[in-house]
């Protein structure tokens, strides 16, 4: 059984400032950057994003275990091998002018290679480090109801998906059975990719047989609760957009910029 | 709006003060693709501060009407409704769903489908939020619901991290926070362990006695429902009212006559019924397991009876074969045996150490709280799990097959296993196939394939069906077929998993009714379940498991004979073994666990005991 995430636990030590602010301009200050990084292809700007997101979550989300791994082992470790793995897929054409490291017969692996496949590497670590400020010090909730707060999505929708959540570990669980039950079967249908189809697709109508007796079921149950009844409904947890959610946005947007400006990738 | 829905509000007018939360005349529902309607002339009313049971046989639409009374029937689920329901006043046909959840809220059978949220607290809170109370109304309401409820101090928790009981009173207390006056409860307990069953009745009590809610109750577990229980509305077979009055004028005094319709009756009141036929005087009825003792208690034993010693009354119940327990000194050959039998799931050790033997034509329960590792024990035994070499013997000593170094082909022709869920089991695209797939893994040729799975389909009532999809039967018949195809390859052995679990009672009979009849014809049965009655109205012989170990295994009654044992291992004794335990007057009795083996006359019945038949 796999470590399942629960998105509505609270987040602990939430005094620090990434779980203060609004949840959308968690997500709005690093789009740009986001979708820059998607395109540049040197170095130096993915290394001074992964920088930055790096210092922000430092010192400002909740510092757990796990977000302790994830930054010292499991982000750097993705970028070397990701990187490492890159450079040998590299056309060799487009880096022979630069310093040979390694020939094998005619194959010859060139330092530019190395360094072409380190930048998607840092690209690809950059941008989940970033995505990483607008997911660490959020919950299911507070995010749902800030897109109804600010962004007016109809709550109708909004809770829904956060109801939805629900059915993740359920599902799970019955696939697990499901397997097991056609296992006994013997329906194992014999090995190769055709088989490994044709048995999960053996899984999927049960599966959704399930789902849509499950769905209808906590429809009733939510009808029951007035659930829909008035356009609006009582918000206990106001999530504000307060000045800071704007200072934090635009600050680092200008950083984004700054950091665009100096290395100019372009 | 009809006539009769015109009559209704004239009426209303006419009470005055006495208005009644619900007023339910004439009321037939059609489902969509059906043809006769269920309920077909349901009228009653509802009123403040009662505790009303809703009763009848499977079939005559309780759930159907329950699902009306708050306008989900017909506007959330499409179905043709005649005759009119009033909500304190408002035609519930026509009245938004969300409008009428301030006047009626629901408890649903399945905790898990209930839960919106992440925390006991905004749990309770999403029904006051979506009513747009103001913020300190919602606080007040939700405190004040999840205390009543016991829960408040576990307010931060996620609701996975309560238990079945504990969810279900968490419904309850969503219920409690709508503000609505009454609460409508469907087959609250029906997906609960014993323990949790305990834990719904505790709050339901609370719930009642405070007398600021009406109550509409629709039950199989009467024992515990019976005891707060003000009013008793009868559905006859047709799904028209046949009896509406108090527990006395309807349980007491015609009792017989719902028994015969196939009502569903309280265990105590059934083995009281049967007692009366062998001559005990009960008067009044006995409906709960503590006025059956009480009675029992105050009554001298007829003379009948008192002529006959016990012992001779052992006889008679063996001539019924299908319940009768396995005559003791009989010794049957062994089909099953685990001797220091390990298992587990991940690097956690869940079976440490069995050792049992299972004879040939037994019907085992085993049985234990939850996470005691029963369902592990049977899926050990079943060879569904991996098991370590040379534990298990699956088909007796000299001939039989071990688990570990056998193929599951040849494992199929030794024990069939059926799971919680037909669906899951289900992989072919029609029924026959579904049955012939067992057949073919065995090699067999087409002709034989052909004939066994139609001997099977006929067995099991599900001829007509065979090019039908497996999932377009109906519940019953997917679970007969499931169990079908468990047995198509020729298992001697059949082992099920919760069959009954969070099944509505008649479903679950008739299951037990196919397990008895293949019991019967000499097929082995091994059931994991939670339902302490079935164990004892069918089980010879009960495996007690806790934390992974045999705690006791012994003939049903004799396990159930040691209250303590039992609810050490998170089970409750059945409502008659509750009854009669302990009885100083006729201890002759106070052993007894099954209805059946009372003394008075055997009475099969089409619903209720139709296992017998």
């Amino acid at each position: 059984m796999t470590v399942a995430i629960d998105p509505y636990a609270e987040t602990r030590a939430s005094g620090r400032f990434l779980a203060a602010l609004n949840p959308l301009a968690k997500i709005a200050a690093p789009l740009p950057a986001i979708l820059v990084l998607v395109l540049v292809r040197d170095l130096g700007t993915p290394l001074a994003f992964l920088a930055l997101s790096y210092l922000l979550l430092l010192l400002g989300a909740p510092l757990t275990r796990g977000l302790a791994l994830l930054l010292t082992v499991a982000i750097p470790v993705a970028v070397v091998a990701l990187g490492l793995g890159m450079s040998l897929w590299t056309d060799p054409q487009l880096v022979d002018d630069t310093a040979p490291l390694v020939s094998l017969g005619a194959w010859t692996w060139y330092s530019g290679a190395v360094w072409m496949g380190l930048a998607t590497g840092l690209r690809l670590g950059a941008i989940v480090s970033l995505a990483l400020l607008a997911g660490v010090a959020t919950t299911g909730p507070d995010l749902v109801r800030s897109l109804v707060q600010q962004l007016r999505v109809p709550y109708r929708i909004g809770y829904t998906a956060l109801a939805a959540f629900r059915f993740v570990p359920r599902f799970g669980h019955e696939l697990d059975v499901i397997r097991q039950a056609h296992r006994v079967r013997g329906s194992h249908g014999g090995r190769g990719p055709f088989a490994a189809v044709a048995r999960w697709w053996g899984y999927v109508v049960p599966l959704l047989a399930g789902a849509i007796r499950h769905a209808e079921r906590v429809a009733l149950a939510m009808d029951s609760r007035a659930f829909g009844a008035h356009p609006d409904r009582t918000e206990r947890h106001l999530v504000p957009w307060r000045a800071r959610d704007t200072v934090f946005a635009v600050l680092f947007w200008l950083v984004s910029a700054g950091i665009l400006i100096v290395c100019s990738p372009f | 709006m009809t006539s009769a829905a015109a009559d209704a509000a004239s009426a209303d007018a006419a009470t005055g003060d006495r208005h009644p939360l619900i007023r339910a005349v004439d009321v037939a529902i059609t489902h969509e693709g059906s043809t006769t309607p269920t309920p077909a002339g349901a009228t009653f009313d509802l009123v403040r501060g009662e505790v009303t049971l809703l009763l009848g046989p499977s079939g005559s639409g309780k759930s159907t009407l329950a699902l009306a009374l708050n306008g989900l029937i017909p506007q959330a689920i499409p179905a043709e409704i005649t005759g009119s329901v009033r909500v304190a006043g408002q035609d519930a046909a026509t009245t938004p769903v969300a409008r009428l959840s301030a006047d009626v809220a629901m408890v649903f059978q399945d905790p898990d489908a209930q839960l919106v949220t992440g925390t006991l607290f905004d749990e309770v809170a999403f029904g006051p939020e979506n009513l747009r109370l103001p913020v300190d109304v919602v606080l007040a309401r939700t405190e004040d619901a999840l205390r009543r409820v016991g829960l408040w101090e576990r307010r931060s928790h996620n609701p996975d991290r309560l238990s079945g009981g504990g969810r279900q009173r968490l419904a309850i207390a969503c219920a409690l926070a709508m503000g609505s006056p009454l609460l409508v409860l469907d087959e609250p307990t029906a997906n609960l362990d014993p323990a949790g069953i305990e834990e719904v009745y505790a709050t339901l009590t609370d719930v009642v006695a405070a007398g600021d809610r009406a109550i509409l109750l629709i039950e199989h577990n009467l024992d515990a429902a019976v005891g707060f229980t003000d009013r008793v509305v009868v559905l006859g077979h047709d799904g028209r009212t046949v009896a509406d009055g108090s527990v006395d004028d309807v349980l007491r005094a015609r009792a017989d006559e719902l028994h015969a319709m196939g009502v569903w009756l309280p265990v105590s009141a059934l083995a009281a019924l049967r007692l009366r036929e062998a001559g005990w005087a009960l008067d009044p009825l006995p409906l709960t397991p503590a006025e059956l003792h009480a009675a029992l208690e105050a009554a001298p034993a007829p003379l009948a009876v008192a002529e006959h010693p016990p012992a001779a009354q052992h006889p008679q119940a063996a001539e019924h074969p299908p319940v009768a327990p396995h005559p003791p000194g009989v010794r049957r050959p062994v089909v099953l045996e685990a001797r220091g039998l390990t298992a587990s799931r991940g690097r956690s050790e869940i079976l440490h150490g069995i050792d049992l033997a299972v004879h040939a034509g037994e019907f085992v329960a085993i049985v234990g709280a939850n996470g005691a590792g029963k369902t592990t024990l049977l899926q050990a035994l079943a060879g569904v799990i991996p098991v370590p070499r040379g534990r298990v013997r699956i088909g007796g000593p000299d001939s039989g097959v071990d688990p570990a170094r056998t193929d599951l082909r040849a494992l199929s022709r030794r024990i069939g296993f059926v799971f919680q869920n037909p669906e899951h089991q289900f992989i072919a695209h029609t029924v026959f196939d579904e049955l012939a797939h067992g057949l073919r893994l065995q090699r067999l040729p087409e002709t034989e394939v052909r004939e066994r799975a139609e001997a099977v389909l006929e067995r099991f009532g599900l001829a007509d069906k065979a090019d039908v999809h497996p999932f377009l039967l109906s519940g019953g018949q997917k679970r007969r077929l499931s169990v079908g195809t468990a047995l198509v390859a020729g298992a001697p052995i059949l082992a099920l998993d919760e069959p009954t679990f969070g099944q509505d009672r008649a479903r679950a009979e008739e299951l037990l009714a196919l397990l008895q009849q293949l019991n019967a014809d000499g097929t082995t049965i091994l059931v994991v379940t939670h339902d302490m009655q079935l164990v004892t109205e069918h089980a010879h012989r009960t495996i007690l498991v806790g934390e992974g170990r045999i705690v006791a295994d012994a003939a049903t009654a004799d396990v159930f004979a040691d209250e303590a044992q039992v609810r050490q291992a998170g089970l409750r004794l059945p409502p008659l073994r509750t009854a009669l335990h302990g009885l100083s007057r006729h201890p002759e009795l106070a052993t007894i666990a099954r209805v059946a083996d009372l003394p008075g006359r055997v009475e099969p019945h089409p619903a209720q005991h139709g296992a017998r038949a």
